[in-house]
């Protein structure tokens, strides 16, 4: 039965000293941990090296690991970005204190590999990477998934090799400093755990790299200053919940009596006098609405003025405005309700920065729809992915849903009224001007 | 900032402010018998009592010891140096494992200790009555953590008690930079995994002889491992 002291290696200045409880665990992956708050340390106590490495390996994370608010603090990126790359600072500290990280792997990686490789689960094959990384299990593991999908192991050796520098210019003991910095946060969690996140996070993102020049734009991407990788797919849609509608002020009589040639009731007698066409009964018009998205994204540069003068004469509409910020977590609302049957917004979002939910958005839009009442996007027609990059795939599925929800087009908000009241379909010439997408929709027509 | 500030704050408060009667308790190597020898004793002395289960009276008040031939001469035992000390004004009388102490020994130490008014001791050479000086001060130290394992009569003599778990400040000062805060804490953890400041300052010295191996072999026997891995994962920072 082997002894540990917790005690001895956890001092530090940002955790107040005192007993820790040591239960046993074991040396397999998930068999031990380290619970800082409630000083808690789940170790394998039999002999051997690798439960010494293993010990070893949690005394460190007493020793520099951070608090769960400065996890917390972190909310732009996943936390199972900030966990791995943890993992990966701690076995580095180990490493370069001169125990043998070889030794931190139980025979399990292999299979883990094969088996996150075949369900096709890339974010986690490379969370689990950065974690493994410089440790005996990393080349198992990427045999692992080698097996299954050799381009997933090219990618990961980039991520790897990145994270490796992100780490190789720090001094141990910055790397391990649990001293607050600036941002509040420890310093050795800062500049190295969260620039490894950062990188893992764009990596957990990506699409999977697959060519020589995908793989080198990937490359590219990860560097300091780099813009995101292609990711291919849409942000989730976040509405957000609590928009500040107010009740509408504007011309907001949705049904109204106007003069007819015929009709039930003889509202306007004087006119079988007066009027030329004598239409003397009454009918009421109903005041077209329905339901509008408008795309607030960069490349539209709306006026804000026009969306409230489009809140203002049709207000019995749900209108809607979208835009995502490229590679943002921290599930920050891309969508606003900018009116709701009656309620208009006092106050909305600029937007101004990419598009990243057209697609989501635009089937949210389909569900809020009532009856055959008329769905618009005000759209330029780029579709982007949640790192704002166009993408051929989601451009068609875009087409694909404006062709199914029979969703008219338009290019400008000043356009929305129009449509509301009289709408017409697309002219093939009309499409033109909405680029990929009408481009694309021309095709769909062809077909 | 943290807890051993506050034990140690409250040990210097206390023995600033001239407290008579202070107990001091907690874990082994902490430091309670230097800081109750050194911190605020009047005229800078103090006398000692080391508790054992075969502590006599004779050891605390005094004792006839021979003298030759010409008989025997009366010696005086330390609670008595200490009410005397300071040309009567009284000193500082340190009682060191209290718990220990046991039947006549411990009825000695309650007289002894005392109220300056209720105590009193009378010489048996000189037959005169002696009381404890005005300036008179006991400070005891226990190694138990539960203050139920000392006698109540003893507790109430008492009434200010403090825990102290962690080494003084100063007596870290002696150690390498590195030990520092290792030692700071070691003595937190349960009886098991203790480690004195007593076991840091040998490992201390012979590290510098011997280099970290050896001595942690020498000081640390069969967990010398153990407490390697955990230095060297202290030291990382």
């Amino acid at each position: 039965m082997s002894v540990i002291y917790p005690e001895l290696a956890s001092g530090r200045g940002d955790l107040r000293a005192g007993p820790w409880l040591v239960r046993a665990g074991s040396a397999l992956r998930g068999g031990a941990s380290c619970q800082l708050k409630e000083r808690i340390l789940e170790v394998p106590l039999e002999a051997g090296a690798r439960a010494r490495v293993v010990r070893a390996h949690e005394l460190m994370h007493a020793r520099v690991s951070p608090l769960a608010e400065h996890f917390g603090a972190c909310r732009d990126l996943p936390v199972r970005a900030l966990e791995c790359a943890e993992e990966y600072r701690v076995n580095a500290l180990l490493s370069r204190t001169g125990f043998d990280v070889g030794l931190l792997a139980d025979g399990s990686e292999k299979a883990g590999g094969r088996s996150l490789a075949a369900a096709g689960e890339w974010a986690e094959a490379a969370c689990f990477f950065v974690a493994v990384a410089g440790t005996g299990a990393e080349r198992a593991f990427l045999a692992g998934v080698r097996q299954v999908r050799p381009e997933w192991a090219k990618a990961l050796r980039i991520l790897g090799r990145r994270v490796e520098a992100v780490v190789a210019s720090l001094a141990t003991d910055v790397m391990a400093s649990t001293r607050s910095g600036e941002d509040e946060l420890p310093v050795g969690f800062g500049r190295s755990t969260l620039e490894i996140a950062r990188v893992l996070a764009r990596v957990m993102d990506a699409r999977v790299p697959v060519s020589t020049e995908e793989l080198r734009t990937f490359r590219r991407s990860l560097e300091p200053g780099g813009r995101r990788p292609v990711t291919g797919r849409f942000a989730l849609l976040v509405v957000d919940p609590r928009p500040s509608l107010v009740e509408g002020t504007g011309t907001s009589a949705i049904r109204r009596p106007r003069p007819s040639v015929s009709g039930t009731t003889l509202r306007y007698p004087g006119r079988l006098v007066f009027d030329a066409r004598r239409r003397a009964f009454s009918t009421r018009v109903t005041r077209r609405a329905g339901v509008v998205v408008i795309d607030q994204s960069g490349s539209m540069e709306i006026d804000p003025g026009e969306i409230t003068r489009l809140l203002r004469h049709a207000p019995g509409s749900l209108v809607v405005g979208y835009s995502h910020r490229p590679g943002d977590h921290t599930n920050a609302p891309n969508a606003w309700v900018l009116a709701r049957r009656g309620c208009v917004a006092s106050d909305f979002p600029v937007g101004n920065v990419g598009n990243g939910v057209d697609g989501p958005v635009l089937r949210w839009a389909a569900s809020m729809r009532r009856r055959s009442e008329p769905l618009v996007w005000v759209t330029d027609g780029q579709v982007t992915d949640s790192n704002d990059y166009p993408d051929p795939a989601l451009t068609d599925e875009c087409a694909q849903l404006v062709r199914l929800h029979r969703i008219r087009l338009v290019r400008r908000v000043s356009e929305v009224e129009k449509v509301l009241r009289q709408p017409t379909p697309m002219t093939p010439f009309e499409l033109r001007s909405f680029g990929r997408v009408g481009r694309r929709l021309g095709e769909l027509r062809l077909v | 900032m943290n807890e051993e500030t506050t034990c140690w704050d409250d040990v210097s408060d206390v023995l600033a402010a001239g407290m008579a009667r202070v107990l001091l308790y907690g874990p082994p190597g902490t430091g309670k018998t230097f800081a109750a020898l050194h911190f605020g004793a009047p005229g800078g002395a103090a006398e000692r009592i080391v508790c054992t289960d075969d502590l006599t009276s004779g050891e605390i008040t005094g004792t006839w010891m021979p003298r030759g031939e010409q008989g025997f001469e009366w010696w005086d035992g330390p609670a008595i140096r200490a009410w005397c000390a300071n040309e009567g004004q009284g000193g500082r009388l340190v009682v060191d494992e209290v718990d220990r102490a046991s039947g006549d020994a411990l009825a000695t130490l309650l007289a002894v200790t005392d109220s300056v008014e209720s105590s009193r001791w009378r010489h048996p050479d000189t037959r005169e009555w002696l009381r404890p000086g005005p300036d008179f001060s006991v400070v005891m130290t226990s190694n138990v953590d539960d203050l139920e394992e000392i006698p109540s009569a003893l507790r109430d003599r008492f009434p200010v008690r403090i825990r102290v778990d962690r080494p003084h400040p100063a007596a870290l000062e002696r150690l390498s930079a590195d030990l520092r805060v290792p030692a700071e804490n070691g003595s937190l953890g349960p009886a098991e995994r203790r480690v004195s400041l007593r076991a840091f300052y040998a490992f201390d010295q012979l590290r510098d002889a011997y280099g970290p191996r050896r001595a942690a072999d020498l000081v640390f026997g069969p967990v010398a491992d153990h407490v390697l891995d955990a230095l060297s994962v202290s030291a990382v920072s």
